[in-house]
């Protein structure tokens, strides 16, 4: 029994708006060098499954431009290997996970492989996913579609057989199923549902506040331990940057840092992607910053997110709360005026 | 660049006098700069000056070279056409030929630059750190309608005899070859990057093959030999940060230049990015007992001890209570609790013993070694 794996990169999730304005929701940065699609990603690579769809939905240029031909997932393949599959709708993309709608479009990538099963993913979930431990799991337990489930709760990846995926896909519309999630949500006659229950670390980005939450669980080193295993790596695309420097007068404390920074300031309980600079006597406090931004000398920052290429001159005050983080857009410049 | 140009990088030297560091590498696979090898210099030169067909020569211990180049693709030389290719000796019907020195190195491989058909051949030394654009240099020696480039530097005239001295008149043209003089008339050293034209260096590679007293050596015999026939050699000032790591020592103030801006050596630049092949390891974290002070730290590390004024590679440990000062420390080394180096260089996957003390050497920088360790265990000082 062998695994394809569909990963949902296309759906729509409203609480994260103010990150996906030029991106998908796949593509939103984590962790300080990762994409969100790169976990997902990873989980299925580790599982040995080299047969991969992704589905998308514009705006994707980001997504491309992060994927390539999957060399960093070592799904640059003659056989099989990565298949990026847009939707050719306008408004592609649903708010729940597997649109069949989707699948249809591309359903020569089912018909053609020659795996037994399909993995159904989002690209929203963070987690270490064993989906060899999965399919064992499903084929033990008979069921016909099983649902992957950590703490009670969804994690959003499901395992079919590919011939009642293909079933699915041809029958949706008489069956009034939108997605392998309602269908599951729905559990639809005749089928049957089983669940996999998955004991790792894990986190759902479905809003800003989870993105905060979750982004700075991982100064929590229990959390770093469960999801940065040495025997299943999360790749990403490389990017060549030098490591990072602190240079003297800096403070860094309880945070987690990208490689390609420069740090004159004061950071601490944060996490700093690739490429950033912070100067002198500023001082960060539980902040998410993301790659090529600037924070300038003297700035006072708490509870902030600042999207890629952000830049705050000096002396700029903004103080968040960890349920309303302030949220700053890719690109946006802001000075000590903007905010008086 | 219209005319082709092809980079033979030497990457063969042994550097023993980097001792256990060059056991089982040779010296352009050593690491450096927290991330980097020496290797990635000229590589990344090559790839930034627009020049995409690369022989790598080997012969010391190449098979960490050998896979760590793989197929180029860090460097962007995994290429239909050109590429890197690497080129380690090889048996002939009339037996195996070691590289005896530099030329013999290239001549050796002539089959090889004759099939790649270039018009200019740049030689390069895998040992030396530095970032310089070949591109402007081959078009300096076409300006100057030259035979042979000879890529020099100002050196300080009291460290002048440790190098080979060029002389030249006003005009740059080389007069004369100081191989280390006493009394030297210049200050400009030659790099070990050379500029031939293909068809002059084919003949002199020939010639110089078929002389048995030869030492094969571009410094020593063929460069002397064309400037008697006098072929037009000039040479090319370059200028910025540039240095051969062939101590233990220097390959020490290498990496600690990385933390003192006035060195000269940038890697903070996105138009001349050194190039390197990433392993795939997670941000680094600096703990809430961490500090880090005028250093640079690569991912994967987590520091929860005092580094200060020091380069730390990937994967590495720095527990609570250990300090890291005026040190280098190379990959998946841990650093145990309560540890203190001092002018240390760590090479890779070393456990540092709690409570391990090495501080202010007598003289120089030590290289920590797993025998030191050992010792210290074994005269129970902890």
């Amino acid at each position: 029994m062998t695994l394809m794996a569909a990963v949902d990169a296309s759906v729509k999730v409203a609480g994260l708006q103010d990150l996906t304005i030029h991106r998908s929701v796949s593509s939103i940065p984590f962790a300080g060098r990762y994409r969100l699609i790169d976990f997902a990603l990873s989980n299925i690579v580790n599982a040995d499954i080299n047969s991969v769809g992704i589905f998308a939905s514009p705006p994707f240029a980001s997504l491309i431009d992060h994927i390539g031909v999957g060399k960093s997932w070592d799904l640059d393949r003659r056989k099989e290997g990565l298949f990026f599959l847009p939707t050719t709708h306008q408004n592609g993309g649903i708010a729940t996970v597997g649109s069949f709608h989707d699948f249809e479009e591309h359903i020569q990538f089912f018909e053609k492989s020659r795996q037994t099963h399909v993995v159904v993913t989002s690209s929203f979930v963070v987690g270490q996913l064993d989906y060899k431990e999965m399919l064992a799991h499903h084929l033990a337990s008979g069921k016909d579609i099983t649902e992957a489930v950590g703490a009670g709760g969804s994690l959003k990846s499901y395992i079919l057989s590919r011939r009642l995926m293909l079933e699915l896909i041809r029958s949706h519309r008489e069956k009034r199923i939108l997605s392998v999630e309602d269908l599951v949500n729905l559990k639809k006659a005749p089928y049957s549902y089983g669940v996999y229950e998955y004991k790792g670390y894990f986190a759902i980005i479905d809003s800003i506040q989870q993105y905060f939450k979750e982004s700075l669980g991982l100064l929590d080193e229990n959390n770093r331990r469960l999801l940065f295993l040495p025997q299943a790596p999360i790749y990403t695309k490389v990017k060549d940057e030098p490591p990072t420097r602190y240079l003297d007068g800096s403070n860094v404390s309880n945070s987690m840092m990208a490689n390609g920074s420069t740090i004159l300031g004061n950071v601490k309980n944060s996490i700093i992607s690739r490429a950033v600079t912070i100067g002198i006597n500023a001082n960060l406090d539980s902040c998410i910053i993301m790659q090529k931004c600037t924070i300038e000398e003297n700035c006072e920052l708490a509870y902030v997110i600042a999207d890629k290429d952000v830049y705050i001159e000096k002396g700029v005050k903004l103080i968040g709360t960890a349920d309303r983080p302030f949220v700053l857009r890719k690109g946006e410049r802001v000075t000590k005026e903007d905010f008086q | 660049m219209n005319e082709k140009v092809v980079a033979m990088l030497l990457a063969g030297g042994q550097g023993s006098r980097l001792k256990s560091l060059t056991y089982d590498i040779a010296k352009p696979a050593i690491p450096y700069g927290g991330k980097y090898r020496i290797i990635d210099f000229p590589l990344s030169n090559c790839t930034n000056s627009g020049i995409s067909t690369v022989g790598v020569l080997t012969q010391y211990q190449p098979h960490a070279l050998h896979r760590y180049i793989g197929l180029g693709t860090p460097w962007d030389l995994d290429r239909h056409k050109g590429g890197v290719t690497m080129l380690p000796p090889y048996a002939e019907i009339d037996g195996i030929k070691w590289y005896a020195g530099t030329a013999s190195a290239i001549y050796q491989n002539i089959n090889f630059l004759t099939s790649c058909e270039p018009d200019y051949v740049v030689i390069l030394s895998g040992d030396h750190i530095y970032k310089m654009d070949y591109e402007k240099l081959v078009e300096y020696h076409k300006e100057k309608q030259a035979d042979v480039t000879v890529s020099v530097l100002e050196v300080p005239w009291e460290e002048a005899s440790r190098f080979g001295i060029v002389n030249t008149d006003e005009d740059m043209n080389i007069v004369e070859f100081d191989e280390k003089p006493e009394k030297p008339k210049s200050n400009l050293a030659s790099m070990g990057v050379y500029v031939f034209d293909w068809e002059k260096l084919e003949r002199y590679l020939e010639e110089d093959n078929s002389i048995e007293e030869s030492t094969h050596d571009f410094g020593k015999d063929i460069l002397p030999k064309m400037l008697a026939d006098q072929q037009k050699m000039v040479a090319y000032p370059f200028k910025g940060y540039w240095k051969d790591v062939g101590t233990v020592d220097s390959l020490w103030e290498a990496n600690m230049d990385l933390l003192d801006p006035s060195a000269g050596l940038v890697l903070h630049d996105p138009a001349w990015r050194i190039y390197s092949s990433n392993p795939q390891l997670p941000p680094q974290v600096i703990t809430e007992t961490g500090r880090v002070q005028g250093s640079m730290v690569n991912e994967g590390c987590v520091i929860s001890g005092t580094v200060s004024h020091s380069v730390i590679f990937q994967n590495v440990l720095v527990e609570q209570g250990a300090v890291v000062e005026d040190s280098v420390v190379m990959s998946g080394t841990k650093i145990g609790r309560g540890a203190h180096l001092n002018r240390v260089i760590v090479p890779p996957d070393i456990t540092v013993p709690e409570n391990y003390r090495l501080l202010d050497p007598v003289e120089g920088i030590t290289l920590l070694t797993q025998d030191l360790i050992d010792s210290w265990k074994e005269s129970g000082q902890q």
